[in-house]
């Protein structure tokens, strides 16, 4: 696939990353020579100096054979005009971009019928903000993602001991939950993952993949743990684009927020958006400050800001404190490992890994309508759907256990018409059928895609 | 229907120069809407793209037969082309192509349209016809390749 990333900033080379691995043909525009002579020297990719709209600049980059446009610049003037002129001139098939003005995105009109021509908008504050709620929603839960629309939800979580299931074999799951149905996609045991079958013993510290409607999940991860109480009381450090959405959604809801930013200005600012949430002007490393608002009733404290080494201090200090759970963004991939070994902070966040997925879902081949990476790129969820007959696709009219899956990937649930069906191995897999699965491998990715391309003879 | 009726010489192009599987769609189109004025070139290039996102046409042997469906079209329509340089097309059998038949059916697709896939694609299949394509000169003579196969 070809395809054209316009600017080298985060999100633009966490993808150009991703994606350079898995054999695709990019060019990255930016305006910044240096930064992308910095990115060429890492990346076997060709790289374009200039202003990422202009028909000129598009055209060097390869537009006329380019399939897809990638418009992640800080601008959302230039990403738009660039997909407008990517679209009129070289009629490019796939354009997505980044807005993140709520000006534009409060209009939604704007972009259906190919007025401003971009057929996927992303907002990763958007993701970010929702991956976190989600947290907040499953305190137990070390990842809760989405798939069917938030019909079925894949749920992390960390197997302890007084976990009825902990200790049992799978399939006692059965017995302990009849009327529940869930499907254990992978187990992580010492970091190495496991392909469960019925006859796998969970043991405590497992960490446990498992698929499940949306209703079933807090059962499910009740067999594995002693749920932790709902969160009430959440404290958010950074008013930036993410705390700032994260407190407006999460005041609506039955959740007391208090959010501290230490740039007055913002914190004015954010103030006045904000209805219920309480602003607070200060350091969130502050330890008397974090005391005096009550860190150790604290359900949850998140480090939003944009600086890893701040996000990782205040969140060991809220948790020294006595915050229940602590969770941090953090870009630096390097520093996301060093937490998650540590254990001090309950939750580490790589925004680039959650939020590649919603990119990666793109550039897939077959209809994928969901990606997942997991575990630090080496795992990934998809959600594909299965079209064709039996003679032009390899699994539609099949069973499950019939398909012919590559070796650590698990079909966890089918979607069918808003139901949800968790997989079997006699279940029948039907056209139009949204496909759950769970690679343990990414690097398995390529024969998955094959396996849900129709073939050659399907109309 | 017979492949005489599917195809014209107008719909023929030899050594089409593209490098993209993208340029090659969008020049299929452009070729359809020369000699067939009333089709909308853009929303052939869209069905056809469509179409390749479920999974590629590529069948082997260095052929694709890029299709789809499409709207206010009331008969089967077909292009061929060979390629000027051989052009990555996702194959079942990851080799590049080097010639394609474009085919677009109506929106309500029949068994008949299928069965017009299908012999395409056993036309083209056959090893000496490809090997005469290929050695082909024109598109006079790609169309007598084509059809005679056909009628012979």
């Amino acid at each position: 696939m070809k395809i054209i990333i316009l600017g080298a900033g985060q999100v633009g080379i966490s993808v150009a990353e991703n994606l350079v691995n898995e054999a695709s043909d990019i060019t990255v525009i930016d305006t910044d020579a240096l930064q992308l002579e910095e990115i060429r020297h890492r990346l076997d990719l060709r790289t374009v100096q200039g202003n990422g709209a202009y028909p000129e600049i598009l055209k060097q980059a390869g537009a006329d054979d380019a399939d897809m446009i990638l418009a992640v610049t800080n601008s959302d003037e230039v990403n738009i005009a660039a997909c407008q002129v990517a679209n009129t001139l070289f009629h490019t098939p796939t354009k997505i971009a980044r807005i993140r003005a709520s000006e534009y995105l409060d209009h939604p009109e704007l972009f259906i019928h190919g007025a401003i021509p971009i057929d996927v908008i992303i907002s990763p504050e958007q993701i970010l903000t929702d991956y976190i709620q989600r947290l907040i929603e499953y305190p137990s839960a070390l990842q809760v993602l989405d798939f069917a629309g938030g019909l079925v939800r894949l749920v992390a979580v960390k197997a302890y001991y007084g976990g009825p299931l902990v200790g049992h074999e799978l399939k006692a799951l059965r017995e302990h939950l009849p009327n529940i149905d869930t499907r254990v996609a992978a187990i992580y045991r010492r970091d190495r993952p496991i392909v469960p079958t019925g006859d796998t013993v969970i043991e405590a510290d497992d960490e446990v993949f498992f698929i499940a409607a949306r209703k079933h999940i807090r059962a499910v991860m009740s067999e594995l743990r002693k749920l932790d109480k709902p969160v009430k009381r959440v404290i958010l450090a950074g008013g930036g684009n993410i705390g700032r959405r994260l407190a407006k959604t999460l005041e609506k809801q039955k959740y007391s927020v208090k959010l501290i930013d230490h740039n007055r200005k913002r914190a004015q600012q954010v103030a006045e958006e904000l209805e219920k949430t309480i602003v607070l002007h200060g350091d969130a490393a502050d330890e008397d400050l974090l005391t005096r608002e009550g860190i150790d009733h604290t359900d949850i404290f998140c480090a939003l800001t944009n600086d890893d080494e701040a996000n990782i201090l205040s969140a060991l200090l809220a948790k020294k404190l006595g915050a229940r759970k602590v969770l941090s963004l953090i870009n630096r991939a390097i520093y996301v490992d060093l937490i998650q070994s540590g254990g001090d902070i309950d939750i580490a966040i790589s925004p680039q890994q959650a939020t590649i997925g919603s990119l990666l879902a793109h550039v897939r081949r077959g209809d994928v309508v969901a990606v997942h990476s997991l575990r630090r790129g080496a795992a990934e969820a998809i959600e594909a759907i299965a079209h064709g007959d039996e003679n032009s696709s390899r699994v539609v009219g099949r069973m499950v256990q019939d398909v012919p899956l590559p070796e650590g990937t698990t079909i966890g649930a089918i979607v069918r018409k808003n139901n949800v069906i968790i997989a079997h191995r006699d279940t029948k897999i039907e056209a139009d059928d949204h496909v759950i699965l769970f690679l343990v491998d990414k690097r398995k990715i390529a024969e998955v895609e094959r396996l849900f391309q129709v073939s050659y003879s399907f109309l | 229907m017979q492949l005489q009726e599917l195809i014209s010489p107008e719909r023929i192009e030899f050594s089409m120069p593209v490098t993209s599987k993208k340029r090659l769609l969008e020049q299929l189109s452009t070729l359809m809407h020369a000699d067939e004025p009333g089709l909308d070139e853009y929303a052939a290039f869209q069905s056809l793209l469509d179409r390749e996102r479920l999974g590629s046409t590529g069948i082997g042997h260095g052929v694709a037969l890029p299709h789809g469906r499409l709207k206010g079209l009331d008969k089967a329509i077909g292009a061929f082309a060979t390629l000027e340089k051989e052009v990555d097309y996702d194959s079942i059998d990851h080799e590049p192509i080097k010639m394609v038949f474009a085919l677009l059916v109506p929106e309500q697709a029949t068994e008949d349209h299928l069965q017009l896939l299908a012999r395409i694609a056993n036309v083209l299949n056959d090893d000496a016809t490809r090997a005469k394509i290929l050695g082909a000169n024109n598109k006079e003579e790609i169309y007598q390749y084509l059809t005679n196969r056909e009628a012979g």
